[in-house]
């Protein structure tokens, strides 16, 4: 484990520049967001307890062009252009990191996705543990916890004036090695590292108890009445899925230019949207509760039938960001118990 | 407020005890600090979960589609003029409401709280509003503010604060903005600027804009079935959150809107990358009200502004 004093992280991120476009924290555009670092500024180590807009942003952009087309006799050139850009995002959170490797078990284990595979490839994750969870954090009930991870690459935690980089993963411990002005974390330091990440754990107050969620939401699928009841308050907005760090679900659209050629992009879609799904047939969930329950159940039911693991890491975001104050983890708590019959 | 509160319980759970109501929509604690939720119900055991507190944001009028029956819902005078204009334009039987009306004394902007004092909602012990003043609390020491600092900009701007239709009302006293026109500043500020750095305002906004359509989503006066924006044939905007694209929805939003629009701010207030709606609804409103001397929601019995013709309008944009 190496280890830095926090007001040298701007010459190391300067270091990692060289080599990579580094992202980090930045309110540069009046919401939290991972955008590119300026090369100085290192203050979001005070503000920066998570981004409103999720890291995923960065690995499955809200709008990216897929290819371009252009007529050309009777057919059409298409010409793809693959994101190779390497790129260095710093201060990922543990619950976010954990996100990407959920994301992945779709988009490189189930449906390999060259551009998802492109990005995730080329993108080194530097995790920082954290030292202040917000009130609608719940990631330790989400097997997360909040000062470590072993999804990232390189991971940070901040024990007061130093932060201790530990190597995770084979790209971030080659990264670590020649990475220079780096002094070696002694014994204590690995003790103070230890206690942070404590601290961290105890300072999460939002609790879920997820034994047997899956079965209770199967169990409760048809339960019309429950649902309308747990959906009569939303809204149907998309703040909930586009901020989730785990929701993946998109659309593709065809721009066209005037000239017999345009592009095609993949855009950020919701299972909350009445208009989900229409352009290739229609919504089978025409009915608010109906897509209340996808959105629960796709992540508490599906996803750990499918690959064994909640598609959820208690970020949060769902709950702070909701307009009316729609909170999944009263949802989760209020499904009725399977009875004993 | 606590008075006020306690009377809305035990009235609410009279009504519907007594089947004058079906349903009731108003507020209940929300899951985080200085937070309350919609509460929809036909429980009567639920009146009890009703609060009336300055953080109570919700415009719930765009609730009323979601019940059956007979309705009583809690209104403040914003939420009031909402219900009227949805009574104008027939999506609201006045019989089918029952208004319960909250005098209003403004609602804290719990973003301009967090800028005040340096420290995130959920860092703060308390906020409480008394009058013209506020108190926020944190680590524990309480600091007193003008409360003019610390409410929503639409309730700054409020002319109407009393409900305006209501079949109960909850308390007297109604505090008309503490600095009315302040957000109409910010408007006059932008006018004031040479038409490129205008759009390059609006690029930097609207390059955010994520089209997660919270602001229609949570607007009573958005209630078209099936919205412009997700037409595929003629595609009228492109999904595609480019700033262009997102600024065009925007607009043709506030345009479909003229007439309803209430200024509730909610738009503005659900919006989770903080674009300036109100800028955009402002001067909307100001352009209704020069044009056709028109303020949305103030009359149920006044023809919605855009199925009436008056001679004397002014036709000057007609060319």
């Amino acid at each position: 484990m190496k280890k830095i004093k926090k007001q040298e992280l701007a010459r190391l991120l300067q270091q990692w520049q060289a080599d990579y476009t580094v992202l980090a924290p930045s309110r540069a555009t009046e919401v939290a967001a991972m955008a590119e670092w300026d090369g100085k500024d290192i203050g979001f180590l005070e503000w920066y307890r998570n981004t409103v807009i999720p890291p995923k942003e960065v690995i499955l952009p809200n709008m990216e062009e897929l290819f371009r087309f252009q007529k050309e006799g009777a057919g059409y050139r298409l010409t793809a252009a693959a994101p190779e850009a390497k790129q260095l995002v710093f201060g990922i959170r543990p619950c976010d990191a954990r996100a990407l490797a959920i994301i992945d078990l779709v988009f490189q284990d189930t449906y390999p996705d060259d551009y998802y595979l492109s990005r995730r490839q080329n993108t080194l994750l530097v995790g920082l543990g954290c030292t202040r969870p917000c009130d609608s954090c719940f990631c330790t009930s989400m097997g997360v916890s909040p000062g470590e991870s072993g999804d990232v690459d390189l991971m940070c935690t901040d024990t007061g004036d130093e932060l201790m980089i530990e190597g995770i993963t084979a790209k971030g411990k080659e990264l670590l090695e020649k990475t220079g002005g780096l002094a070696e974390a002694s014994p204590e330091d690995g003790s103070r590292r230890q206690e942070a990440i404590e601290q961290a754990r105890q300072r999460i107050t939002r609790h879920l108890d997820t034994g047997g969620i899956a079965e209770k939401l199967q169990r409760s699928f048809e339960d019309k009445e429950f649902w309308e009841r747990i959906a009569a308050k939303c809204i149907t907005c998309g703040v909930c899925t586009f901020l989730c760090p785990t929701c993946y679900c998109f659309d593709i659209n065809d721009e066209k230019t005037a000239a017999g050629g345009g592009a095609r992009f993949r855009n950020w879609d919701s299972c909350s949207f009445a208009a989900y799904t229409r352009m290739p047939a229609e919504n089978p969930r025409e009915q608010k509760w109906q897509r209340v329950r996808q959105k629960v159940c796709h992540k508490y039911e599906f996803y750990p039938r499918l690959f064994n693991i909640i598609a959820c890491t208690g970020c949060g975001r769902c709950i702070r960001l909701c307009p009316v104050n729609w909170d999944i983890t009263e949802t989760l708590k209020s499904v009725p118990a399977p009875t004993t019959t | 407020m606590k008075d006020w509160e306690a009377r809305l319980r035990t009235e609410a759970r009279k009504l519907l005890e007594q089947g004058e109501i079906e349903y009731l929509i108003g507020f209940a604690p929300g899951s985080l600090k200085f937070t309350t939720t919609p509460l929809i119900t036909g429980n009567k055991e639920d009146a009890g979960l009703l609060v009336i507190n300055p953080f109570i944001t919700n415009n719930l009028s765009v609730f009323l589609n979601e019940t059956r029956g007979r309705t009583g819902i809690v209104a403040k005078g914003c939420d009031a003029r909402a219900i009227i204009s949805l009574i104008q334009d027939n999506q609201v039987a006045r019989e089918k409401v029952f208004i319960i009306g909250v005098p209003c004394p403004g609602i804290i902007d719990l973003r301009k709280v967090e800028k005040l004092t340096g420290r995130d909602r959920d860092e703060l012990d308390d906020i409480t509003l008394a009058g013209e003043r506020v108190t926020v609390t944190w680590d524990g020491q309480p600091r007193e503010f003008p409360a003019a600092e610390v409410l929503r900009d639409d309730c700054l701007d409020c002319t109407s604060p009393a409900p305006r239709e209501y079949d109960l009302l909850l308390g007297e006293e109604a505090h008309a903005g503490a600095a009315a026109g302040r957000g109409k500043s910010k408007i006059r500020e932008l006018e004031a600027l040479p038409p490129e750095r205008r759009w390059d305002f609006w690029k930097n906004e609207f390059s955010r804009c994520i089209r997660c359509y919270a602001c229609r989503q949570i607007c009573p006066a958005c209630f078209c079935e099936r919205c412009f924006v997700e037409e595929a044939e003629p595609h009228w905007v492109s999904p595609l959150p480019a700033w262009q694209e997102n600024l065009l929805f925007q607009a043709t939003r506030i345009i479909h809107v003229a007439g309803r629009c209430v200024d509730c701010g909610e738009c503005e207030r659900a919006c989770p990358v903080h674009i300036p709606l109100r800028l955009l609804t402002g001067k909307m409103e100001d352009i209704v009200d020069e044009l056709f001397h028109y303020r949305a929601g103030m009359d149920k019995n006044e023809p919605p502004l855009m199925t009436a013709y008056q001679p004397e309008e002014a036709e000057d944009f007609i060319r």
